[in-house]
């Protein structure tokens, strides 16, 4: 039963990493992986030598960092929230209008930012009709990690939750009550119970995060490119896209694209160390 | 905003992104030895082969064509829907073929195996595939077929995406020589095509050679046109021809911005207004020495100019936000009034959806002006068309016929009986006749407006607009008006390929990148001169204008 998942992987995840052969060429398309022209590490010179490659690393990290503080807790505090709600059909309800903007793509949801919020938006035309000012809030690299940030809060906070509300239901109800018989109040439970309760999910989830800290999103990036300019939104999904795909040069994206991949796995192993430091699961069981 | 994004070049951008960018390179891991790129058009060596011109005489215009300089000639325009549908074609072309096809289509995808493509079928004698793909993603959904040398047996590769595309090194490799079938009098086995001028066939040459069979050829080819509603500005009595000079236009931006009101000038218009300052398309020689556009400072004078617009609030915000998409939108709505774009935006489509925003609607454009407002206004004239169709390499010669002679039926003259069914469908199903002038139906809204078999092979641009006579009449009339402004710029229709390396550097992503923050108002022009200095040194601008000099000035000529 597991062949065709093992095959799937190996087709779709393991075949296409020979093509990492490509970072370390000048490809060339026509000529295909074989005949293109060994360039050895040259292109991750390049790499190292281009300013625009270290701001999009940057940004990156930057952005990852604001997510990690403003974003990573939310779901975490709206899973305890919902689950302090007793009415069964309310939390439904709650829970429904939260999870729904996961299922929008983000061209939808940019755009629903920019009627909003937008320069010419219903915000700043309240604001224009009553001699007030203007807020720039879409086109400014100042506050752009803010921005994405509450994007990301709105679209998939909602969606964070289900992990966390799975592991809430886990918790076992006579603790609660036990607790409760000794005289433990809301908050003694909360921190006594609940939080021990999640804090192996809290920190599986972390350590993912971190794995992942150099994937920020992609579409979100390039939908907004335009709108702060390339040195504050370029990520390093979009340099590879930009400086590699769009204008031909495969293995300089190809390079771009392997460094992050190296990074990455340095990030998951280092944060999986920690984890089992801490005593906890991690990724797997030590 | 502004990018178009869909799941197919989403998919493909994720895939590479993620490190993995290989999937293309590894299935054309295959592939036979190095390809050899088709290098230059040379002056002589193409006159040798292109193909003899046989206009077709059988449909008279009711508004002829005014030439300008050579190889410029307005379009022709045609008022109502001719009566009289010749035949060009006799019996069908096919001999039952099948074959696939893929071409860009900017608007909604009509479903897949619909009635007018089994209809065209019928009329063609060929079982052809046509699978048209979003125009918005084209540039990122080609270079993944060509990598894994996956091509249709037909395809539209446009122009403008030459070096993205690789087209030069493709011809020959991937695609198929048609020298020997449409060279000179060759040609006249398929009238059509034959009627097709010969500068549209340069379009589709590369390296003397003829491959591209060229869809929408006019003699009146410019970059962009800037627009403005007609209707708005005139009842405010500014007419076209107050707008003289650069200062000009950006008064206006005074006078007909009302942010309180939702209303900007502009929209984003510095492609189009560019080349008023004096700047060339791409290239100019001066004095021998080849100069790229940006080290010119009239590069510099045109961004600043723009820069100056934006910032003193005449651009609309969603416009420096880089939503280019929702352009039109508020063109129709009213909420800018000048706007940049191609002359085929200027059509009925347009004239239909403004009206149904505004019923006064009416598009009409500035004549081309110097920045200066002294100097003769002149424009660099495009190829005659960036639409062109390339057949499979692998076909076999009778294969090739078969589509050539499908591409002589796509390239009947207008109003003819072929003309009207590959473009309005079977009558009474796709279209019906009213006040003389063929009516989509609904189904022809969605299966035969949405145009696909055109781009693979079509005859030369005439205006026409039925039920829409006034944009005919603008249109021609704002053509002969500026017929005289238009001038071949060096290097036009040499179709020049080059090397990987030279092509990056030509696309030049981060001076782009940066020029779209100082248009936009957010970077100095000091940041766009240091960006040009950096591209020039380490993102391989001088090796670019090196290697044009020494392979293609210095051994081609400019082509003038």
């Amino acid at each position: 039963m597991t062949l065709p998942a093992v095959v799937l992987l190996l087709v779709f995840n393991y075949v296409p990493l020979f093509g990492l052969a490509t970072a370390f060429q000048e490809y060339d398309p026509l000529a295909g992986v074989w005949q293109s022209p060994w360039a050895g590490f040259y292109q991750f010179e390049r790499l190292l030598n281009d300013s625009l490659f270290w701001g999009a690393l940057r940004n990156t990290l930057w952005l990852s960092f604001v997510q990690l503080i403003l974003f990573f807790p939310v779901p975490i505090a709206l899973a305890l929230l919902l689950n302090s709600v007793l009415s069964e059909r309310i939390r439904n309800f709650i829970q429904s209008v939260v999870y729904l903007p996961h299922f929008f793509s983000w061209v939808l949801a940019i755009t629903i930012f920019q009627q909003m919020l937008g320069g010419a938006g219903a915000l700043n035309q309240f604001l224009r009709s009553n001699d007030i000012g203007t807020w720039d809030i879409m086109t400014n690299p100042d506050t752009f990690a803010l921005l994405v940030t509450s994007q990301v809060i709105w679209k998939e906070a909602g969606w964070g939750i289900i992990v966390f509300l799975a592991a809430l239901a886990a918790i076992n109800t006579d603790l609660y009550e036990a607790a409760a018989a000794d005289g433990a109040g809301r908050l003694r439970r909360l921190w006594h119970i609940t939080l021990p309760g999640l804090r192996s999910v809290i920190v599986l989830m972390l350590v993912l995060r971190l794995g992942n800290a150099l994937t920020v999103g992609f579409e979100q990036f390039l939908i907004q490119r335009n709108a702060v300019g390339h040195d504050t939104a370029e990520v390093l999904d979009t340099f590879s896209f930009y400086y590699g795909i769009a204008t031909g040069d495969y293995s300089y994206g190809a390079a771009a694209g392997l460094f992050k991949s190296v990074i990455s796995l340095l990030l998951i192993w280092g944060a999986n160390k920690l984890a089992h430091a801490f005593g906890e699961d991690g990724l797997y069981r030590k | 905003m502004g990018i178009e994004l869909n799941r197919r070049n989403f998919l493909s951008a994720a895939v590479s992104a993620a490190g993995l960018v290989a999937m293309g390179p590894l299935l054309s891991a295959c592939g036979g030895g190095g390809p050899s790129r088709a290098g230059v058009n040379s002056e002589a060596g193409l006159k040798a082969v292109l193909p003899t011109y046989v206009p077709n005489t059988s449909i008279k215009p009711d508004i002829p064509s005014i030439a300008g300089g050579p190889d410029v000639l307005t379009d022709p325009g045609f008022l109502g829907y001719p009566t009289n549908r010749v035949v060009t074609v006799s019996g069908v072309p096919g001999k039952g073929g099948k074959y696939s096809a893929v071409t860009p289509l900017w608007g909604t995808i009509p479903p897949a195996d619909n009635s007018f493509y089994q209809a065209m079928n019928k009329a063609l004698g060929v079982e052809l595939q046509v699978k048209p793909a979003d125009g918005n993603n084209y540039n990122t959904i080609i270079p993944t077929m060509t990598a894994a040398k996956k091509l249709p047996d037909w395809i539209n590769l446009p122009g403008w995406w030459n070096p993205q595309f690789n087209t030069g090194g493709l011809v020959g490799n991937q695609l198929a020589d048609l020298t020997p079938y449409l060279s000179g009098d060759n040609i006249k086995k398929y009238p059509n095509l034959a009627a097709i001028p010969t500068a549209a066939w340069r379009a589709g040459a590369w390296g003397d050679k003829l491959y591209g069979i060229p869809s929408f050829s006019t003699g009146f080819k410019v970059a962009g046109v800037v627009f403005y509603r007609r209707d708005v500005l005139e009842a405010k009595g500014i007419t076209a021809d107050q707008v003289k000079s650069a200062d000009d236009l950006m008064n206006l931006g005074k006078e007909l911005t009302d942010a309180k009101a939702g209303v900007w000038a502009f929209d984003d218009v510095y492609r189009y207004v560019y080349t008023s300052f004096g700047a060339p398309l791409k290239w100019k020689v001066d004095n021998g020495k080849l100069i790229h556009l940006y080290e010119t400072s009239e590069f510099l004078d045109a961004a600043d100019w723009h820069r100056k617009l934006a910032l003193a609030g005449y651009v609309h915000p969603d416009a420096l936000a880089g939503d280019n998409a929702g352009a039109n939108t508020r063109f129709y709505g009213g909420k800018t009034l000048i706007g940049g774009g191609g002359q085929g935006a200027w059509n009925l489509a347009d004239l239909q959806a403004g009206q149904a925003a505004n019923p006064n609607y009416r598009r009409g454009a500035f004549n081309f002006f110097a920045a200066d407002g002294k100097s003769t206004p002149r424009v660099d004239m495009g190829q005659s068309t960036d639409i062109v169709s390339y057949l499979n390499i692998n076909l076999k010669p009778e294969q090739i016929e078969e589509c050539l002679a499908v591409a002589n039926y796509l390239a009947a003259p207008f109003g003819s009986a072929e003309y009207t069914m590959v473009n309005f469908g079977v009558e009474g199903m796709h279209f019906t006749m009213k006040d003389g002038v063929p009516t989509p139906t609904e189904a022809g809204m969605k299966e035969v407006q949405a145009k696909t078999y055109p781009f693979l092979a079509a005859p030369p641009s005439v205006v026409n607009n039925p039920t829409g006579d006034i944009v005919t009449k603008d249109l021609t009339a704002w053509q002969a008006a500026n017929v005289k402004a238009l001038a071949k710029p060096v290097f036009w229709g040499m179709n020049i390929s080059m090397p990987q390396a030279q092509a990056t550097a030509e696309a030049a992503q981060p001076v782009e990148d940066t020029l779209k923050d100082v248009i936009h108002g957010k970077k100095s022009i000091q940041d766009l001169k240091d960006s040009v200095a950096n591209w020039k040194s380490s993102g391989g601008g001088d090796r670019l204008i090196q290697w044009m000099n020494d392979n293609v000035l210095q051994k081609f000529g400019t082509g003038q």
